[in-house]
């Protein structure tokens, strides 16, 4: 087992650690530290994989913004009683079974390699934006939009759910 | 062995924070007490430079009170998750000409990236102890860090455009002293902002000790105080060398260990001048803050942006 294996291995034993503590945690808080191990573990094997460009934008938006404004609706939200909130949902087994789902298809679809995973070359940033920026382009723009109409379903569902 | 020189630069960097903090409390000690016509430590060693001997035994010594209602394991660790990605950081500063301890292809992303994690740390202190002034504190500190990175990143991005590298020692080579009217403007942004990511005056609402007692870390004693104490001067400590190199080419002036010098020199110079706005100007109000955050600091990175990239395009 090669030092590179080793990195690897650990950053998805950190990946699989925390996806297993936000699943499974029963305080809101411990369920953010879960997340934040989960993706600071995705981080490290973009790190592993030779995109460092990868791993720092997946800290910076990720860790920096999305986990503090998950955490930071928690501490607004529902501090009147001095509770935590409830991280229990009667959606719970039905989210499962999606999971679970999407996992047999993930193992179905991914490639299997014969042994390891050999060190691969650095991606440098300047190839990102050539990809992102050129032959991707539309891909790129076209994944902005879904999350832009994604953003905009939530805010829908959101104000139907305060309405009823 | 990438593992030990890791293992080598963390301790270095830990030692360096460490040996920097007592330095910088003793220095902006002696800074504030020109600034308010006193004369600050004078009794131990020479200008007081000694009395650092006495109040960092007295720190490790006293009891490590955990609030009996607080969540004992973030309370505990929260303080080491605000330190250590700051200690991270240093990792990226480039030091010598074609050389940083860590020298990433997307270096300067790290630096901004990596102390991020910090407001995290932050968070689940505030939170771990279970009291409304440090939540208040907390809740304070995220909102401020995650507005002024926007500004801050902006202006470290015009110096990104000028290089056309993300790589700290690419950036260094292509370093010219022309850059320095050019993005004077951008080393303002990076200054002011700098200093709010640091919760520092006049930004330290977090910590606004006339109405928060001490924000976030209201609870804490000791050794764990003394790591959030530490974390804010090694932000210092980063935020000045990494401006130092980027905006004033740092070791760029003189061949060798004379570069570093400059260097260390013209960081010094800044964490004097995050120093002296800290003692000169009163705390901004909540509003204010985010008000200068978005519509005045932004704008300005903006127009620096733009500045560099019609600079870049026309050489």
């Amino acid at each position: 087992m090669s030092a590179h294996d080793l990195a690897v291995a650990s950053a998805a034993a950190l990946v699989l650690a925390g996806a297993a503590g936000t699943a499974l945690a029963r305080s809101a808080t411990r369920l953010v530290l879960s997340l934040g191990a989960f993706l600071l573990g995705v981080a490290l094997c973009f790190l592993a994989l030779g995109s460092p460009l990868l791993a720092a934008a997946q800290v910076f938006v990720y860790i920096g913004g999305v986990l503090v404004l998950v955490l930071f609706a928690l501490m607004v939200v529902g501090r009147g009683d001095g509770e935590s909130p409830r991280v229990e949902s009667r959606h719970d087994p039905g989210a499962a079974l999606v999971a679970l789902g999407l996992f047999v298809v993930l193992a179905i679809v991914t490639p299997k390699r014969p042994s390891g995973i050999a060190p691969p070359e650095m991606v440098s940033p300047l190839a990102v934006a050539d990809v992102l920026l050129g032959s991707g382009i539309v891909a790129f723009e076209l994944a902005g939009v879904l999350l832009l109409a994604a953003l905009l379903a939530v805010l829908v569902i959101v104000k139907s759910g305060g309405e009823r | 062995m990438s593992f030990v020189w890791g293992l080598l630069y963390g301790t270095g960097a830990v030692i360096l924070i460490a040996g920097g903090a007592v330095v910088g409390v003793w220095w902006e000690r002696k800074v504030s007490a020109r600034i308010q016509l006193r004369l600050g430590p004078q009794q131990l060693g020479p200008a007081g430079s000694l009395q650092m001997l006495a109040d960092v035994p007295k720190l490790l010594f006293k009891e490590d009170v955990v609030p009996a209602s607080a969540d004992r394991l973030l309370f505990r660790y929260a303080p080491l998750a605000v330190f250590a990605p700051i200690a991270m950081s240093l990792a990226v500063i480039p030091f010598w000409a074609g050389w940083a301890p860590l020298d990433s292809a997307a270096g300067v992303l790290f630096f901004l990236a990596v102390p991020s994690i910090s407001v995290l740390g932050i968070l689940f202190s505030a939170w771990g102890s279970h009291n409304t002034l440090a939540t208040l504190g907390g809740v304070r500190a995220a909102a401020q860090m995650v507005s002024y990175e926007v500004p801050r990143a902006l202006a470290v991005l015009s110096v990104v455009v000028l290089g056309g590298s993300l790589q700290p020692s690419e950036l260094m080579d292509a370093w010219r002293w022309w850059w320095i009217p050019v993005t004077l403007l951008g080393f303002g942004v990076y200054f002011i902002a700098s200093i709010a990511e640091m919760n520092r005056g006049p930004f330290d609402l977090p910590e606004a000790e006339s109405e928060l007692v001490a924000g976030y870390f209201a609870d804490y004693s000791g050794i764990r105080w003394a790591v959030f104490m530490m974390a804010e001067y090694g932000a210092m400590i980063a935020s000045a060398l990494f401006g130092a190199a980027l905006f004033f080419g740092g070791f760029m002036w003189l061949p060798g260990v004379a570069g570093l010098a400059v260097h260390i020199g013209i960081a010094a110079l800044i964490i004097t001048a995050v120093m002296w706005v800290k003692w000169t100007f009163p705390r901004l109000r909540q509003d204010q803050l985010m008000t200068f955050c978005w519509t005045v600091l932004t704008p300005l990175a903006l127009v620096q942006l733009v500045l560099a990239v019609v600079v870049a395009l026309w050489l």
